[in-house]
C-alpha cells in the first residue's frame, strides 16, 4: 500500500509527494469499508490503480467494529474478513489511501475525471502519542477524544471538539507531554485525475431513537444490535447482572427500521435474522444459562446451510413470532417487553437486556457529482444487483446500492471491479 | 467436520504441465446463466467450450457448444486441465485452462412430503409457470370465483428466490377476473431486492398470506378437488378452504452433476454437495480447487440477479489468474525429496486444493499450491519440506531453534500462529500481549507438525501455543482440525514421558479476536510460574 498516512513523526509531505509523482490514477473509490477495499483489491488483481479516499480516520468501516460470532467453530459472518481485505491493501503497491479525506471537487470530461480531495491532518498523531490519556482527562466535551478501533490509538472527534465547534478550548494540546495533539495543522489538497470511480460510502445504521416505543436511550438496558457488536469486542463483558437470581434473559427485537412502512423502510434490511441469530448463539456460548429470545416477523434464510442453522439456533434461543408494542421500564428497573402472545393475549415480559437488531438505512454520497439517482426506497442506483449508476464512469459497490451481508458485499464489489475495469479498457480502445 | 479418512478419489497420475493455456475455458452449464457467461467470456478473448446446455446452444467464433454433452473426468492443473466428454455416445478429452460450473440448480418437488400427488388440479410451481400463458386457467374455473392455493416452505426453510416466485404467480393472477390467492406458509423470505414491497402490494390487492408457527393445513385431494382444513393462525378458528388449484412449492439444491468435479478435490466432504467451502477464505467463485470456479447453484447461489454477479466475478478471475496466483506466495513451494518419497499418496490424498500428482514420485503443481504446508505436515517419510519466507531459516524447525536461542523471556513460549489469523490477533494484541512470546508464523496451522512442537521443547521451550482458525474458518479446509490433532498427540506424549501436557495448549483464534490468544498466553505463563 501507498499510504498517504504519513505515521510520525511527519516528515515532509509523503503524500503530496506520492500524488505528485503521478497524478493519474485508474479508479477513485469513495469509501474504506469492507466494499471500498475489496474492489481496489480485485482492480489491482486487473492491473489497475485506485486511490481509496476514507472520510473516518481508520479503513474498514462498520465492519471495523462488529465482533466475532465464533463459538466452538466460525459461524461466518466474515466480520474478520475486513483483516484479509486490508493485509492486501497493505501488500498492494497499486492502492494508495487517504484517509481523514474526502472529495471536495470533481470536474469530469472526455472520460477522464478531475477531482480535489482534502485531506485532514492527524489530530493525535500516532507514534508521538504515548497512550498516557492526559487528553482525554482534561478534555471538557464527551466524545470529542475517543479509542480508534485501531488498538491503542486516540481520535479527535472534529464535529464534537470545542476547538473546531467555537474556537474555545485547547486544553488537550496544552497539556500533552509528547506535542502529539496538532488542532491548529491545516487541511492539505490534492489534485486527482481519475477515469473511472466506484462509490462504496456504505449506510446508515436505523437511529433507534426514531422508534421510542423500543426505548432506546429513554430505558436502561435497551441497546442496539451495533453497540452490543462492540460491547463483545470486549472479550470481559458480562450481561447486566439480574435480579432475583435467575440467569439473565436477553431479548431481541427484529425488524427495527425494516419492512416498516411508517418507518419509511418498506424493505427487508438481510442481515438482521443473521446476526441476531449468530449474536444470541454467541452469548449463549459465552454465557451458557443465558435465556435468549428472539421476538420476529419471519426468520429470514441468510445462507445456504440455514436449515440446520435455524434447528440449532431452536435449541438455544425461545423464537416468538410476535414485535412488542413497547419496551418500558419496569417495577424493577429491569426493561420489559409488552407483545401480542398466541390468539392475541398481552403479555408483559421482563429481561436484562434488550437487543434491537436495527436496519440498514441508505445515504445519498454527499459528493460534487451531478445528482445520483436513488430507487424506490432511497439506495442508489436504481437496478436490483447492478453496479452502475444513471452518471457514466460512476459505479456502486456495497450496501449504498442495497442491503447486503459482509459475504454479498464481496460478490458485489468483485462485479463493481469488473465492471469498472471494462469501462476503463473501452474508454482507452477510444 | 473431521479430517477426511481414505476415501474413493481420482488421483492424478499426469506430469505436470509444460504448458499451460490460461485462455481457454470450459463451462458446464444447462441455462442462461451458463449462455451470458459464455458469451461473457468470449467477449473478452477467451475461447469458451459450452457443454450441457439444453438448448441448441450459443454459436461465435471462439465458442465451441456442445449441448448434451456430459463432463465425465477432470485432471491435471489449472492452466492444463484435461476435460473427458462424453457426447452422443463419443467420448473426446479436451485441454481447457479453466472449468466453470454453472449449471443450475436441480429441482427438488414437494408433493409427497404433503402427501398430495400430481394432479391437473395439484401442480408444482415450474409447471404453473409454464402454463400460465396457456387457456389451462379458464378450464378449472368451476364456480364464479377461481381459488389458487400456494404452499410455500412448510416442511422446510426456503428462499427468498422461491418467494419471488410465488409473488410473480400472484402478481400474474391479478390479469385475470375473479381469482382469489391463497398462501399458505411458515416463514415469508423477503431478503431480496423490492420482495417485501411486492409483498405488501399483493396483499393490498387481496391475496390472503397465513403464516404457521406449528401445524400447516391439512389437505386432502380425494373428492374432486384440493381442499384444505386448518385452523387459522391469527383468529384460531378452523377453516376449510376448497381450491381449484393447488400450487405446491419446489426445494432447490445443487445440481448433482457436479460429482465429477467434487470427486476430484480432496476436501470436498466438506462441503458437499456444494462445490465451493462455505467460507469468506472463498471471495467470488473460487472454490478449494485454483482454476475451478463455482457459479450460482453450484455455490449456493439462486437468485438470478446474484448470479450475474457471479458471471462477473468468474471473468475477474480468470482475467486475474495468471498474474495474481504466480506473485502472490512468499513461502517457496513445498519441495519433495524423491529419495525419501516411497509414494504412499499421503499427500496426494490429503492436499484440500488436489494439488499433488505423481507419476513414479509425488509432485507439486506450483500454480494449485496456495503452499498451506498440509502435505509437508503429514509426510510419513518427511520427504517434504516449505521453505520459509526468510531464506536464513531453511525450515519451520530452524525458525523454532533460532527464535529459542534469541529469545531471553523466563517462559519460553514458542507460539505457532496462522498467518491468516492468530499472526493479525497477535499484532492486534499489542506489544504487552506478546511480550516474552516467540512467534513463529507458518502459512497455515496445518504446516504444525507433531515433530515442530516436540522439537520446540527439544530446544528448551518452556510451552508451546499453536493457534489456528476457528474451524469452518480454516482456507485448506481441515488445516486447523489437524494442528488440533498434533497438538492433542504432543500433550499425549508429553504425558507420557513425565511431563505436564498442559504445555501444549491448541487455540482458535480469528484476526479480530486478540482476547482467545491474550488468555491462551496468560493460563500457559502462569502454568509455567506455578511449576517453577
Amino acid at each position: 500500500m501507498r499510504s498517504c498516512d504519513p505515521g510520525p513523526p511527519i516528515v515532509g509531505d509523503r503524500a503530496e509527494y506520492i500524488l505528485r509523482d503521478d497524478m493519474q490514477t485508474h479508479v477513485l473509490i469513495v469509501g474504506g469499508g469492507v466494499a471500498g477495499l475489496c474492489a481496489a483489491t480485485e482492480l489491482a488483481g486487473l492491473g489497475l490503480e485506485s486511490v481509496i479516499v476514507e472520510k473516518a480516520p481508520f479503513l474498514g468501516g462498520h465492519v471495523a467494529r462488529f465482533c466475532c460470532k465464533a463459538t466452538d467453530r466460525c459461524n461466518r459472518c466474515a466480520a474478520c474478513h475486513l483483516e484479509d481485505l486490508l493485509q492486501d491493501v497493505r501488500s498492494s503497491d497499486r492502492i494508495t489511501t487517504l484517509e481523514r479525506a474526502e472529495v471536495v471537487a470533481a470536474d469530469s470530461s472526455e472520460g477522464r475525471c478531475r477531482l480535489s480531495i482534502a485531506q485532514r491532518p492527524h489530530r493525535i498523531v500516532p507514534g508521538l502519542c504515548d497512550g498516557c490519556r492526559e487528553c482525554v482527562r482534561v478534555c471538557p466535551e464527551p466524545g470529542a477524544i475517543v479509542d480508534s478501533p485501531v488498538a491503542g490509538r486516540l481520535e479527535l472527534n472534529q464535529s464534537v471538539c470545542r476547538f473546531f465547534t467555537d474556537g474555545s478550548c485547547r486544553a488537550c494540546e496544552e497539556v500533552c507531554p509528547q506535542k502529539a495533539v496538532a488542532l491548529g495543522e491545516p487541511d492539505r489538497t490534492f489534485v486527482l485525475d481519475a477515469s473511472a470511480i466506484v462509490l462504496a460510502t456504505g449506510f446508515k445504521p436505523f437511529d433507534a431513537s426514531e422508534k421510542p416505543r423500543f426505548g432506546h436511550g429513554l430505558v436502561p438496558g435497551v441497546v442496539t444490535a451495533l453497540e452490543l457488536e462492540g460491547l463483545l469486542r470486549d472479550e470481559n463483558w458480562t450481561p447486566p447482572p439480574t435480579n432475583g437470581g435467575t440467569e439473565p434473559s436477553v431479548a431481541f427485537i427484529q425488524c427495527v427500521g425494516s419492512r416498516d412502512v411508517k418507518a419509511g423502510r418498506n424493505y427487508c434490511s438481510r442481515v438482521c435474522c443473521g446476526y441476531a441469530l449468530r449474536l444470541a448463539r454467541l452469548l449463549k456460548h459465552r454465557f451458557p444459562g443465558l435465556r435468549p429470545t428472539m421476538f420476529y416477523m419471519d426468520i429470514q434464510t441468510f445462507d445456504r446451510d440455514f436449515q440446520r442453522r435455524l434447528s440449532l439456533a431452536e435449541k438455544e434461543v425461545a423464537l416468538v413470532r410476535s414485535i412488542p408494542a413497547e419496551i418500558r421500564k419496569g417495577v424493577d428497573g429491569r426493561p420489559e417487553a409488552i407483545y401480542h402472545g398466541p390468539q392475541e393475549t398481552r403479555v408483559v415480559e421482563s429481561f436484562d437486556l434488550v437487543v434491537l437488531s436495527i436496519g440498514i438505512s441508505p445515504v445519498m454520497p454527499d459528493l460534487p457529482l451531478p445528482a445520483l439517482a436513488a430507487n424506490e426506497d432511497g439506495f442508489v442506483g436504481t437496478n436490483g444487483e447492478a453496479v452502475v449508476t444513471n452518471l457514466p464512469g460512476v459505479f456502486v459497490a456495497g450496501t449504498l446500492q442495497a442491503p447486503r451481508s459482509i459475504a454479498e458485499t464481496i460478490s458485489h464489489s468483485i462485479r463493481a471491479a469488473g465492471e469498472a475495469a471494462s469501462y476503463i479498457r473501452n474508454i482507452s480502445k477510444g | 467436520m473431521s479430517a477426511p479418512a481414505v476415501q474413493c478419489l481420482f488421483l492424478t497420475r499426469q506430469p505436470l504441465p509444460e504448458e499451460r493455456d490460461f485462455k481457454r475455458v470450459l463451462v458446464i452449464g444447462g441455462d442462461a446463466a451458463a449462455r451470458a457467461l459464455t458469451s461473457r467470456l468470449a467477449g473478452q478473448g477467451f475461447q469458451v467450450l459450452l457443454v450441457g446446455d439444453t438448448e441448441d446452444g450459443i454459436h461465435g467464433p471462439s465458442i465451441l457448444s456442445l449441448p448434451g454433452a456430459i463432463l465425465e473426468d477432470v485432471q491435471g492443473f489449472v492452466g492444463a486441465f484435461d476435460v473427458t466428454l462424453k457426447t452422443a455416445g463419443r467420448t473426446v478429452v479436451e485441454r481447457v485452462g479453466f472449468v466453470v460450473a454453472a449449471q443450475p440448480a436441480d429441482v427438488v418437488l414437494k408433493f409427497s412430503d404433503h402427501g398430495v400427488s400430481p394432479s391437473e388440479r395439484v401442480v408444482s410451481l415450474s409447471e404453473m409457470e409454464a402454463s400460465l400463458g396457456s387457456g389451462w386457467l379458464a378450464s378449472l374455473r368451476r364456480e364464479e370465483w377461481l381459488h389458487v392455493a400456494f404452499l410455500f416452505g412448510l416442511t422446510g426453510e426456503s428462499d427468498p428466490y422461491a418467494f419471488s416466485r410465488v409473488l410473480s404467480a400472484l402478481e400474474a393472477f391479478r390479469q385475470f377476473d375473479r381469482v382469489q390467492c391463497y398462501v399458505f406458509a411458515r416463514q415469508l423470505k423477503v431478503a431480496a431486492d423490492g420482495l417485501e414491497r411486492r409483498y405488501r402490494a399483493c396483499r393490498e390487492r387481496g391475496a390472503l398470506f397465513f403464516r404457521f408457527d406449528g401445524e400447516g393445513p391439512e389437505i386432502e385431494t380425494e373428492a374432486g378437488g384440493p381442499s384444505l382444513v386448518f385452523v387459522d393462525p391469527l383468529l384460531g378458528q378452523e377453516m376449510e378452504l376448497d381450491a381449484d388449484l393447488l400450487v405446491v412449492d419446489e426445494h432447490v439444491s445443487p445440481p448433482a452433476s457436479l460429482g465429477p468435479l467434487l470427486k476430484t478435490i480432496p476436501s470436498a466432504p466438506a462441503f458437499a454437495p456444494y462445490l465451493q467451502p462455505e467460507s469468506h477464505r472463498f471471495s467470488g467463485v473460487e472454490t478449494a480447487r485454483p482454476g475451478i470456479l463455482a457459479v450460482g447453484a453450484s455455490r449456493g447461489v439462486f437468485l438470478p440477479e446474484l448470479i450475474d454477479a457471479d458471471i462477473e466475478a468468474a471473468a475477474v478471475y480468470l482475467q486475474k489468474f495468471p498474474a495474481s496466483t504466480c506473485s502472490n506466495h512468499s513461502w517457496g513451494p513445498p519441495e519433495i525429496d524423491q529419495a525419501k518419497c516411497t509414494i504412499c499418496l499421503t499427500c496426494v490424498r490429503l492436499c484440500p486444493h488436489a494439488a499433488i500428482s505423481f507419476r513414479k514420485k509425488a509432485e507439486v503443481d506450483p500454480l494449485t499450491c496456495v503452499r498451506c504446508g498440509i502435505c509437508a505436515a503429514e509426510c510419513p517419510m518427511k520427504a517434504i519440506s516449505l521453505a520459509p519466507p526468510d531464506t536464513a531459516n531453511s525450515g519451520l524447525e530452524d525458525l523454532v531453534k533460532n527464535g529459542l536461542d534469541e529469545s531471553t523471556a523466563p517462559e519460553r513460549i514458542v507460539a505457532f500462529l496462522c498467518s491468516r489469523s492468530a499472526a493479525l490477533a497477535l499484532d492486534a494484541a499489542g506489544p504487552a500481549a506478546a511480550a516474552g512470546i516467540i512467534p513463529v508464523v507458518v502459512p497455515c496451522a496445518g504446516a504444525i507438525d507433531l515433530s515442530h512442537i516436540l522439537a520446540a521443547f527439544r530446544h528448551g521451550a518452556g510451552g508451546v501455543v499453536a493457534a489456528g482458525c476457528f474451524t469452518g474458518n480454516c482456507a485448506s479446509i481441515y488445516g486447523t482440525i489437524l494442528a488440533g490433532q498434533r497438538a492433542e498427540q504432543a500433550g499425549e506424549i508429553l504425558e507420557a514421558s513425565g511431563i505436564d501436557p498442559a504445555r501444549v495448549v491448541f487455540a482458535q483464534v480469528a484476526a479480530n479476536t486478540p482476547g482467545v490468544l491474550i488468555r491462551a498466553f496468560g493460563g500457559l505463563r502462569s502454568r509455567l510460574r506455578d511449576r517453577a
